[in-house]
């Protein structure tokens, strides 16, 4: 048995609303003894060996950020690029800044190539956005450099592209290229389809795994920056399953790596008949639990998608749908939706929903309905994962059928205006995550970064729900807007519910795991409009601090 | 000449009867070396007799297809098939049911070393009109049959001649001159799927007959050139009931000698060597006289001076 350690802080908010502040926190064993004020827990210090620890007398701890919902495998494939962005993004080595011209893409690129030490290194950037940096051109890039091939992959992967070098680098021959109508050599762009041949030289980089590790290890100090301590891999695996275990083990199994991640199982996404075959789909994903460590853990859920990306505009819209007309998409044929939700329901299972859509969260509803009738459950915590467009109405329903919402709150921050102009109109867009509606109801909410769509910072993700600020910096959907409480209950013991661990993590209290995010500030005395400044000291994990270095 | 393999598509939403067209396609006595890449390895159903080999993702028969499940990365299945020893002469690619049609032939009818053959969408004559009014899947259908190439009607025995002559008004409705091509048991003639052989020299063996169906072949040598332009309006004019044209013609305009290829209601002239000898073969679900009034429009199709005397025609009929 270890020695009991007693950290005193400026204050403690413990998200526990039976006893909401508290000064001092007891920690043995990783777990939480007790917290209160040094008198109140004089009889724990009167019967235990403790050491006072006053590192933290000037901060404010708040339990461990859980972040519900983000992909550390996309993470890692993508950090290890070299990022040009419209939104700024804090990371481990490097600030992205924000860019919003045509002119400061093209300079920071250059400026990025000036840099690279290594004359034979590819040049892979991520973030482009035509929204924002215009066109960009072969010729364009060829000016940068005409010898190292250079590939500008866009921010959601809807299109790359690429220089002479670049062009000349890839697999296939020029005449292949040329050939295909979702490539134009003329311009270097490879888009939609045409981009699966850029890519599948490309992969060969990022799949590397040495530069996927590096980029592993970015994702760990990124997910540290931003005080997460739970995160919840919502999808696993993404593409190659034993890879992706082996680098989820190597990296997060070990005692330096201060978080644990929540594994949601992927459900499969193409099953055109399978009389008789659900039980093999089902064995597949509880062996997959068998797996489970402390650190690596499966919490009895499943994910389903219904519509498409919501960066990728392909969410399902109900009338009167998009201003240019174009549709949508199903990722999952509705029907395999309903027989996977309901086979994933009758065995117990927590079911998250991908909807992006208001008709996605329509499918996912009316599924939720049918199994409700079919058999009924309380405490499911059926989850509609992102809830970008929606109706109140729908809102409402979700609270009926007792389910709950994991919310991608950053989209109304990025996209709101984006959409607005160019693709659902105001009215619509204004409302997209429509976290004021949530709270009215009352539904159980966690805040995601869903990472890559938004950084892994819960802080960032709290300041757009209190303020629903936009990137020109005006506010969009000011009743959509949240109480400060409601937001940071969005990334603690709320975000905990929605993984199913707030019996362990996601506040402060005696019995739980001792994870703590160290802050400088006080949100609770910081103007909404500051809360994503406010500096982040470090963790504390299990009882054991990580300070930011 | 091209080199590229080509892909026939099979879509069609959920339920519309691709996986029992699939198992029928798999074990047929049909000559060719078919490649099936399937999403749902785990539906084929083939007699175990016919199977010579079988792993994780790849069952291989004796009558020499393979049956490959396409994961996750569609690019890496193909490029699987053009790396075997000996490659497939066709590739059939079950599309996601949700997969819109015209996307997924972009993505693999231009992947390096192959090509666009067909884009065939099965329909269930039982629940297709219904699917295609459904909250949210209506418009993911219509989708569907708006970009067949060939629509296959499934299920037709189920729902009685009536009804499937019903469901057959409808899809004319929907999509002016459909090609639609009854497939009540899920067989779907290779011709239908695949073409008239394309090796070029084949065209003027015999014909393979397709003894389960309706599908009639027409072959014709044209005594003269044709031009482009009078082909492709004539393809225009072409009935529903002529679902695929190919031949190899000289082009009036150039003097070179030139590949048609039509299925459905898209065509495209490509070059062709020229030594390759004239010939057309219509594949179609006509009547003699509709088949042979469609191979008249075409070899008419332009010429001045054409002389109908000079014109060989061995018809070909089931
Ligand atoms: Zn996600």
């Amino acid at each position: 048995m270890s020695q009991m350690t007693v950290y005193t802080a400026r204050n403690i908010r413990t998200m526990n609303p039976s006893l909401p502040e508290a000064t001092v926190v007891a920690v043995k064993d990783g777990r939480i003894i007790e917290v209160g004020t040094l008198e109140s827990m004089a009889p724990w210090l009167e019967a235990h060996d403790h050491v006072v620890d006053n590192r933290f007398k000037d901060h404010i701890l708040m339990p461990g950020f859980v972040d519900p919902h983000l992909h550390p495998t996309i993470g890692s494939m993508l950090l290890p690029c070299h990022w040009v962005t419209a939104m700024e993004w804090q990371l481990p080595d490097r600030v992205s800044p924000a860019i919003k011209t045509h002119e400061g893409f093209m300079d920071r690129l250059a400026e990025i190539e000036r840099s690279l030490s290594d004359p034979r290194e590819i040049l892979i950037s991520w973030g482009y956005h035509k929204i924002w940096h215009g066109d960009v051109y072969r010729k364009q890039l060829n000016r940068i450099s005409d010898s190292r091939p250079i590939f500008v992959c866009q921010r959601s992967f809807h299109e790359i592209v690429a220089n002479d070098a670049g062009i000349d680098w890839m697999e296939p021959a020029r005449d292949e290229l040329e050939r295909h109508e979702q490539v134009d050599l003329e311009t270097g762009r490879f888009f939609e389809t045409g981009m699966f041949l850029a890519l599948k030289s490309l992969k060969r980089i990022m799949m590397d795994p040495e530069r996927f590790a590096q980029g592993m290890a970015q994702m760990k100090k990124l997910m540290h920056r931003g005080g997460e301590t739970t995160v919840g891999d919502m999808a696993f695996p993404l593409t190659d399953e034993a890879f992706e275990w082996e680098m989820l083990s190597d990296n997060f199994g070990s005692d330096d790596a201060p978080f644990r991640i929540a594994i949601t199982p992927r459900g499969i996404n193409d099953m055109a008949s399978y009389g008789g075959r659900t039980a093999d789909e089902l064995k597949r994903v509880n062996e997959l639990e068998e797996r489970s460590t402390d650190k690596l853990r499966f919490t009895n859920s499943i994910k389903l998608f219904a519509d498409g990306g919501f960066n990728a505009e392909l969410m399902q819209l109900l009338p009167p749908g998009y201003i240019d007309g174009h549709h949508g998409e199903w990722m999952m044929a509705p029907e395999v939706f309903e027989d996977l939700a309901r086979l994933y329901w009758n065995a117990g299972k927590q079911i998250h929903v991908h909807c992006t859509g208001d008709l996605g969260v329509e499918l996912a509803l009316s599924v939720l309905e049918k199994l409700q009738a079919e058999r009924p459950r309380f405490n499911h915590r059926f989850t509609i994962e992102h809830l970008g467009v929606s109706t109140p109405e729908q809102v409402r329903r979700i609270k009926d059928h007792g389910g709950i919402v994991s919310a991608a709150v950053y989209y109304v921050h990025e996209l709101g205006e984006a959409y607005w102009h160019g693709s659902i109109g105001f009215e619509r867009a204004s409302q997209m995550s429509r976290m004021g509606t949530l709270e009215r109801l009352g539904v159980m909410t966690g805040f995601h970064s869903d990472f890559l769509v938004s950084p892994p910072q819960p802080l960032k993700l709290a300041w757009v729900a209190v303020n629903r600020i936009a990137e020109s910096g005006a506010v969009l959907g000011e009743r959509e807007r949240t109480s400060l409480d409601f937001a940071m209950r969005a990334i603690t013991i709320d975000a905990a519910y929605v993984l199913n661990m707030e019996n362990e993590i996601g506040s402060i209290r005696a019995g739980k795991l001792a994870d703590f995010t160290v802050l400088e500030a006080d949100p609770w005395e910081t103007p909404l409009e500051d809360l994503k400044d406010i500096p982040i000291w470090g963790t504390v994990f299990e009882g054991r601090p990580f300070p930011i270095k | 000449m091209t080199t590229r393999i080509p892909i026939t598509i099979l879509s069609g939403y959920l339920g519309a009867g691709k996986t029992t067209i699939i198992n029928r396609l798999l074990s047929g006595d049909h000559g060719r070396r078919v490649a099936v890449l399937v999403n749902d390895f785990g539906a084929v159903n083939i007699d175990a007799s016919l199977i010579e080999t079988e792993d994780d993702n790849t069952i291989s028969l004796t009558n020499g297809c393979v049956c490959c499940s396409i994961g996750d990365d569609l690019g890496a299945a193909l490029d699987a098939q053009a790396a075997r020893h000996i490659p497939p002469e066709n590739i059939l690619l079950e599309a996601s049911g949700v997969a819109e049609p015209k996307r997924i032939a972009t993505h693999v009818g231009f992947w390096p070393g192959f090509e666009l053959d067909a884009l065939i969408v099965a329909a269930d004559a039982e629940t297709v009109r219904n699917r295609a009014n459904d909250k949210f899947v209506g418009q993911l259908v219509r989708s569907q049959i708006r970009h067949a190439d060939i629509i296959a009607l499934t299920k037709t025995d189920l729902v009685g001649p009536e009804a499937a002559r019903g469901v057959k008004a409808w899809l004319r409705n929907q999509v002016p001159n459909a090609r639609i091509f009854e497939a009540p048991n899920g067989t779907l003639p290779v011709a239908l799927a695949f073409g008239a052989d394309r090796a070029s020299n084949a065209l003027s063996g015999p014909v393979e007959p397709a003894p389960h169906s309706h599908l009639r072949t027409v072959m014709c040598v044209p005594g003269t050139g044709l031009s482009r332009a009078g082909l492709a309006r004539a393809i225009e004019a072409l009935p529903s009931s002529v679902h695929r044209v190919k031949g190899f013609f000289r082009d009036l305009e150039t003097g070179r000698m030139t590949l048609l290829q039509c299925v459905g209601r898209r065509h495209e002239f490509l070059e062709a060597p020229t030594d390759t000898e004239t010939v057309l073969v219509l594949i179609g679900v006509g009547s003699d006289t509709e088949m042979n009034g469609a191979m008249d429009l075409l070899t008419a199709s332009d010429a001045l001076e054409a002389d109908p005397k000079s014109t060989f025609a061995a018809r070909i009929s089931d």
